[in-house]
Parts: C-alpha cells; sequence; structure tokens
C-alpha cells in the first residue's frame, strides 16, 4: 500500500522522494497536534478554572 | 474483496495510530519533562543564588533555623525575586508519593509540561495566603501521580529563595475543574495541590489542603490578623492557552 502511495506521486525519483518525506513531516505534526489535544483528555495538567 | 482489503488496512493503520499515540503519552511526554526537569533543576540553584543576592543587598537575614518564638526579619518572598512566567522558582517535596519536583510559575499547556506549576493570581509557597500548584497526573512526568495517597498528617516540602516550608496535610476532596473556589484565598498559610482524578481522566480534580506548619514564615503566620485582606485576585481567565 504505502508502496503504491509511493508510486502515485508526481514528478521524477528525486521529487517523490522528497515529496515522500514532506508529506510524513506534515503527518507526523498532525499526528503530534492531534496526540497533545487528545491528551487533554487522559490528564490536562490538573488546572482549575 | 476490495472493500475488504481497505478495511483491514483502514484497522491496521488505526491500531498503529493508536499505539504511536500510547507511546507518546506514556514514554514521550515523560521524557520531554525529564528533559525539563533535569534543566531546571540547574536553573532552580541559579535562582535561589540571585535571590541571596538581592536579599543580602537588601540587607535581609534570612536565617537557616527560627528558633521557637522568634520573629524572622522576612515575613513574604520579597516582590524583587516574585517569578516570572515559566521560571523554575520552588522544589516540591512529597515524601509519602515519592514525588520531589522543580515548580514553575504558570499554569499554561506548555509550562504545565515541564512539571508542577503555581497559579500565578495565588499566593507564593510559604506566604501567607493560599498557595495553589497544578500538575499531570499520569503524563509529563506524573509528579502527582500518587496525590490520592496523601492523609491528614502527611508532610508536604516547599523549597524556595527563603528556605524549607514544611506543610502538613489537612484534607483533600474530588471537585469538578471549575470549582474555583479551592483557589480563593485562605487565612493563614496554605498549600493547595490539584490534579486530575481519576486516574487517565481529566473529568474531575483532586484536591490536596495542606498548612504551613514549620518554615521562616510560620511564626510570621501565627502572629498574623486573620481579617487581613487577601493577597491577590484571580482573573476571569488564564492568559494564554486555554485547556
Amino acid at each position: 500500500m504505502v508502496k503504491r502511495l509511493f508510486r502515485s506521486l508526481p514528478g521524477p525519483l528525486p521529487l517523490r522522494i522528497l515529496l515522500a518525506i514532506v508529506i510524513v513531516l506534515l503527518i507526523l505534526v498532525a499526528l503530534g497536534f492531534i496526540f497533545e489535544r487528545a491528551g487533554d483528555l487522559l490528564d490536562n495538567g490538573g488546572v482549575i478554572q | 474483496m476490495k472493500i475488504l482489503r481497505g478495511l483491514g488496512w483502514t484497522m491496521i493503520w488505526s491500531g498503529v495510530i493508536i499505539l504511536l499515540f500510547l507511546g507518546y503519552q506514556l514514554v514521550g511526554t515523560n521524557v520531554i519533562t525529564a528533559r525539563a526537569q533535569s534543566v531546571a533543576s540547574e536553573e532552580l540553584e541559579q535562582t535561589f543564588e540571585e535571590a541571596a543576592e538581592i536579599l543580602e543587598l537588601s540587607g535581609i537575614d534570612v536565617p537557616d533555623t527560627i528558633e521557637p518564638g522568634e520573629m524572622p526579619d522576612v515575613p513574604v518572598l520579597s516582590p524583587d525575586i516574585t517569578p516570572v512566567e515559566n521560571q523554575a522558582f520552588a522544589r516540591l517535596v512529597i515524601p509519602k508519593a515519592e514525588a520531589d519536583d522543580v515548580v514553575f510559575e504558570g499554569v499554561s499547556r506548555s509550562t504545565l509540561k515541564n512539571g508542577p506549576g503555581h497559579m500565578p493570581w495565588t499566593a507564593l509557597p510559604g506566604q501567607p495566603g493560599n498557595a495553589v500548584i497544578s500538575g499531570h497526573r499520569t503524563t509529563y512526568g506524573a509528579p502527582f501521580f500518587d496525590l490520592d495517597l496523601l492523609e491528614p498528617g502527611d508532610e508536604i516540602r516547599v523549597q524556595t529563595a527563603l528556605g524549607w516550608h514544611v506543610y502538613e496535610v489537612r484534607s483533600s476532596e474530588i471537585v469538578s475543574p471549575t470549582d474555583v473556589w479551592v483557589t480563593d484565598h485562605r487565612d493563614g498559610a496554605w498549600l493547595t495541590l490539584t490534579t486530575c482524578h481519576p486516574r487517565w481522566s481529566a473529568a474531575q480534580r483532586l484536591v490536596v489542603f495542606a498548612e504551613l506548619v514549620e518554615g521562616v514564615n510560620y511564626p510570621f503566620v501565627q502572629s498574623m490578623d486573620p481579617t487581613a485582606p487577601n493577597v491577590t485576585d484571580r482573573p476571569d481567565s488564564l492568559p494564554g492557552e486555554d485547556f
């Protein structure tokens, strides 16, 4: 599946590698943000306000 | 067949994402806090040294110990050494919960990643009034993981630039996250610790109330007029990040 997604990227191989790295980084940033917000449901630091 | 395969891949990736999430919460956040605490310990030593210099320049003598009946020169922490947002300014030790953490000023999301945070609009630890400190229960080093073990009479120690302040637990309570009355001013000198309850849920708050029983300010607190006006005012909302 990952291979198929990689092959479906446009352009020559170097560009596809670059695109893949950018996409992976974007996914990681998005996951980090989601993990932070979801983590607040488990433990948000105990602040009272 | 194609639908089943798609469903299979979706479940596999969902599982991977859930595992990554758990890994981040159980391990990643603890690594972040451990690093911050390590740096903060050094920062704290520097803060204490700077505070000692300020007190020395001010001609204020902070005694290491107080004899019974003796009144210290410094009733409250000097305003010159009031901590700024995200500054490490105290060490919190809870022997029964095996907690020993550097405390930071502020309770924003980013500050609490570093360790327990002091609510800026409340009294500072060791001062008359109600000093409120919040901390994570299960993630980011889980400084207050075992806060539920505390019982009346248990000891909590806080080290500030003035020295050690010893508190004794009086009570604990489960409240709603919006029960701001727990941060209200109290006569005497109190330390209020707040954290999430139950473990792995932010639905409620576990609050522990402790009263100052020993330290450089203790004789002063004992002699205070209980009708004295409040030290601080609570803002309607926290500056910066929301929760």
